[in-house]
């Protein structure tokens, strides 16, 4: 798939697509029904209010890397621009993170962190909504020893289900806080084995159900959102693609424009 | 009761061999998956050396650990052979434990790694889960092994233990990167555990009503059991941090003794101030004051290392005098070549 990609990266193979699929499904408003145009209709309204990042904003909002050579559990990896078919000067991105916003009543001002990549160190597809952050008094008052938001994790795949980790006092007299995870796992409660993504979707094809088909209005609404960013890219060609090395969770410019929020990237 | 399941795996299969036992683990009905922390266990493993990756390690008590605080286990078997490019192989098991009414299990990942030593933080990535603290455990010789940083790093905390220090100086060297690391992780010292009694008392001893103590004027004599040179070495550490010595002047010695069964014993003395010792055995630190004020003692802790290694586990809190006193020992060694 080189050839493709090599067109594509990351922002047109995933973002545009899956993962502003995952992002409208989260932000979604509660439809009036499962049918599926008025589900569609609200999946659009998303994209819709997606805040538009250009010209400045994408250096600050969007960071693409590409990976070098590293180790994929243990085993060596090469570098992208060393893989079968690669231009051995590609500037295609195998990576990329951005802070969006979606200007509507619910979400203003509330940052959605969005990143993909190849050569991660996990193949895993999560959406993780984290809490409110505490006032920095009571259980969180200690500068050396803050405590992480409580998080809602939902694990797309692999190993459907959801988890919630939330921070809970050791049993005894000190006041001590511990993280726990309470989990919640599709596979190992009702014993089924869920469907592969494409077996749903021809099933659906099948059965004549667009609900997960992205309509045409959706697919305009989320190239003209894209496509901002991608023009910024064409015309920084002078800018260096930050590498990441393979086998590791992305460059540190993508944990920079996390950090500059006070927040960190949570590893799956 | 503990029971182990196991299955021999590949780097490329531990996910689906890992499922393949919980199916196992609950044919005889529901057992709950324990889930606290990720523990990272090192092990130096040469590559000539013949190990059953599936069977438990015995030199350090992993499976107590796992079951006395639930964590998934990744034991890295590693030894340097940077041309064999690909981890040797991998095994998988679930621990079970409880009452049958209530069983829970824990999971273990083994891997056997002779890549280079770069090549160990991308397993850990890979098989550590998220959400939950990241703890490192060094059971090697810290003097003779030396913790790789960019692992120790990836954890929250590092656990490991001093007594097996063949050289103190050396081991202080080795742990003053992680210390100063940028993403340093929390250190967990179990000869540190043991000192506590001995802190605690000498921190009762010296408090007023004796007086404020002139650290200029304070002058120490620590000796202790052989074997236990690094116990007496952290005690310096932590006097120098707290009472601010110069990293040129010590006053204290430290010998090494044999007798009675005293593990540490220190004199403290000082011009115009009440003579203290404190003498730390297997039960207690009794302190005794020169002149007739009253003697106390404080009991020791009386744990298994596996104990004291989940006990570290849950705690996760930052020992800013710990590290302190690492810092002031690096200090030292690094400008006057002692100990």
């Amino acid at each position: 798939r080189a050839g493709y990609y090599e067109q594509a990266g990351a922002l047109r193979d995933m973002v545009q697509n899956h993962i502003l699929q995952l992002l409208s499904l989260v932000a979604m408003e509660p439809p009036r029904s499962l049918d599926a145009e008025v589900v569609r209709d609200e999946k659009l309204e998303v994209v819709r209010s997606l805040r538009p990042i250009d010209g400045e904003a994408v250096d600050n909002q969007v960071v693409r890397a590409q990976y070098t050579a590293g180790f994929n559990l243990g085993s060596p990896a090469p570098a992208y621009r060393d893989e079968k078919g690669v231009d051995k000067a590609s500037r295609t991105e195998t990576y990329v993170a951005l802070q969006v916003f979606i200007d509507n009543w619910r979400w203003a001002g509330v940052p959605f962190f969005l990143r993909t990549g190849k050569r991660l160190p996990k193949r895993a597809s999560e959406i993780s909504i984290h809490l409110k952050d505490i006032p920095p008094i009571l259980f969180n008052s200690d500068p050396a020893g803050r405590l992480d938001p409580n998080v809602l994790s939902i694990r797309i795949q692999p190993d459907e289900g959801f988890a919630l980790t939330i921070n809970s006092k050791i049993p005894g007299p000190r006041v001590r806080i511990y993280p726990v995870k309470m989990d919640f796992r599709y596979g190992s409660t009702f014993g089924n084995i869920s469907p592969e993504a494409y077996e749903r979707l021809l099933l659906d094809v099948m059965a004549g159900d667009p609900t997960l088909f992205m309509r045409r209005d959706a697919v305009e609404a989320a190239w003209r959102w894209v496509m901002p960013i991608l023009d910024r890219w064409a015309e920084r060609q002078d800018a260096t693609v930050p590498p990441y090395a393979a086998g590791e969770w992305g460059p540190p410019e993508a944990n920079a424009m996390i950090e500059s929020t006070g927040r960190r990237w949570r590893n799956v | 009761m503990t029971d182990r399941l196991s299955r021999a795996s590949s780097p490329a299969g531990i996910d689906d061999d890992l499922a393949v036992l919980w199916r196992d683990a609950s044919r005889d009905g529901p057992v709950a998956r324990a889930l606290m922390a990720n523990l990272v266990v090192y092990r130096d493993c040469p590559a000539t050396e013949q190990i059953d990756l599936a069977a438990p390690v015995t030199q350090v008590p992993v499976d107590e650990v796992a079951c006395r605080h639930p964590s998934r286990v990744i034991v890295l078997h590693h030894g340097g052979q940077p041309d064999l490019c690909a981890p040797m192989g991998a095994s998988v098991c679930i621990l079970l434990s409880g009452p049958p009414t209530a069983r829970f299990g824990v999971e273990q990942i083994a891997v056997r790694s002779a890549c280079a030593e770069a090549s160990l933080p991308s397993i850990v990535r890979r098989l550590a889960l998220g959400d939950i603290p990241t703890s490192v455990w060094w059971t090697e010789d810290v003097s003779r092994s030396t913790p790789l940083e960019a692992l120790v790093t990836l954890g929250r905390q590092l656990v490991y233990d001093s007594r097996h220090w063949n050289d103190v100086r050396r081991g202080v060297l080795a742990l003053a990167p992680v210390i100063g690391h940028r993403h340093a992780p929390d250190l967990a010292d179990l000869n540190w555990r043991r000192l506590t009694p001995m802190r605690q008392a000498l921190t009762q001893a010296l408090a007023p009503p004796l007086g404020p103590i002139d650290a200029r004027a304070v002058r120490l004599r620590v000796r202790h059991r052989p074997g236990d040179g690094a116990l007496a070495w952290l005690l310096i550490g932590w006097f120098t941090s707290r009472l601010d010595w110069s990293d040129a002047d010590l006053p204290a010695t430290v010998e090494e003794h044999a007798e009675e069964d005293a593990v540490l014993s220190v004199s403290i003395g000082a011009p115009e101030a009440t003579h203290i010792t404190a003498t730390m055995n297997g039960h207690h630190v009794r302190v005794e004051y020169e002149g007739g004020l009253a003697p106390f003692a404080i009991a020791t802790l009386h744990e298994t290392d596996a104990d004291a290694v989940a006990a570290e586990l849950r705690n996760l809190t930052y020992d800013t005098a710990l590290r302190d006193a690492l810092a002031a020992l690096a200090r030292r060694v690094i400008s006057s070549g002692s100990p």
